[in-house]
């Protein structure tokens, strides 16, 4: 009788296995939108910058970098209402999506932390950013190198959201994703210009070099992973049997 | 003299084995939080049949039942316990080792032209 049990323990972890690819294809099928919505954030930050694309002779990078990047922006304020913004309504945005999805196909994401996520690290930054410090950083942040309070940048809040999107999503894409937004922010935001490459990285002896990237170029690299896993979910969920 | 290992089929669960109950565990174990008449339809069972199976993986504690309500209407909504991914794991390891052990036993008879196992 063994032969026909493992017939149908075999026919049985089939069938589980098509279960299973149908019903992840339908919990995970709304990812791609808030992945798609913090990949454009990103990219529409780069409106921020004076010069997101082009050259310019001086560049002032402000501390905190409310822009995101230690690099010349248009105005202080409106980076900051950006992203104070942005971050709040791409999470309603998503709210709703969410919603929409449990009500249509019965299926409920566990957004909220998500949600609680992209809050909590934007209202974390403001309140360090708040703290009164001795002296006051408005000075540049050069010359001595790496400066951990330039870690301060709103472009935590988007990796952060990214990290948890794919915990929530069950998607090591999208943690891969934020994970590579926190490591360029880590870099970018620790150096002073935009780009500065340790010497003993480039085999150039102690004098650091400099990639002649812009801002918008480095808002772009950070994208693209996310739009590639939203693209990946978003072909998934059309899929035939989906 | 060691014993023998337990054959896989001994850690086959009763509650967990029986068809439609495998079935909604697995589709419980990729959904967070299903609705009832979508697992329903998934499975294509009836409201009284799909009833009675989430009773008893209730009872096992398998399985979390949440009612409340959608604007007015009375919604049902489903989640997987700790215990019952634990248990849909153990199940799914036995029934692979099931499959692992009987195609080793089954190999020389294979080679030799004879099979007994019907096209799956």
């Amino acid at each position: 009788m063994e032969p026909d049990r493992t017939t149908e323990a075999e026919r049985t972890l089939a069938q589980l296995d098509r279960l299973r690819d149908r019903s992840a294809r339908r919990a995970r099928g709304g990812a791609w939108l808030p992945a798609l919505g913090i990949a454009v954030l990103l990219l529409a930050s780069s409106a921020l910058y004076q010069a997101p694309f082009g050259q310019l002779y001086a560049i002032e990078g402000e501390h905190p970098y409310w822009a995101g990047l230690p690099d010349q922006q248009r105005s202080p304020v409106a980076s900051y209402l950006f992203w104070f913004l942005g971050v709040p309504l791409l999470l309603a945005g998503s709210a709703w999506w969410y919603r929409r999805r449990a009500r249509r196909l019965g299926v409920r994401t566990p957004w909220p932390a998500f949600a609680a996520t992209g809050l909590g690290v934007l209202l974390l930054l403001a309140v360090i950013a708040a703290v009164p410090t001795s002296p006051p950083p408005d000075t540049l942040v050069l010359i001595e190198g790496p400066f951990w309070p330039g870690l301060l940048t709103p472009l935590l809040a988007p990796a952060a959201m990214a990290v948890a999107l794919g915990w929530v999503e069950r998607s090591r894409g999208l943690v891969v994703a934020g994970v590579w937004i926190v490591a360029l922010s880590a870099w970018l935001c620790t150096v002073f210009p935009l780009g500065t490459v340790p010497g003993w990285l480039i085999g150039g002896g102690p004098a650091p070099g400099q990639l002649a990237w812009r801002p918008g170029h480095y808002l772009v690299l950070m994208a693209l992973p996310l739009l590639a896993v939203a693209a990946a979910r978003l072909v998934s969920t059309r899929r035939p049997g989906a | 003299m060691t014993d023998p290992p337990p054959h896989p089929a001994t850690a086959l669960d009763d509650v967990v084995h029986q068809r439609v109950r495998l079935g909604i565990l697995t589709v419980l174990s990729e959904i967070p939080e299903c609705r009832f008449a979508t697992l329903r339809d998934e499975l294509g069972l009836t409201d009284g049949n799909l009833n009675r199976h989430l009773r008893i993986l209730e009872d096992a504690g398998l399985l979390q039942v949440t009612k409340g309500y959608e604007g007015r209407r009375p919604c049902t909504w489903l989640k997987l316990t700790r215990a019952g991914r634990a248990a849909l794991r153990a199940e799914v390891s036995a029934l692979e080792q099931l499959v692992a052990r009987i195609h080793a036993a089954t190999a020389p008879d294979r080679r030799d032209g004879v099979t007994g196992c019907g096209a799956g």
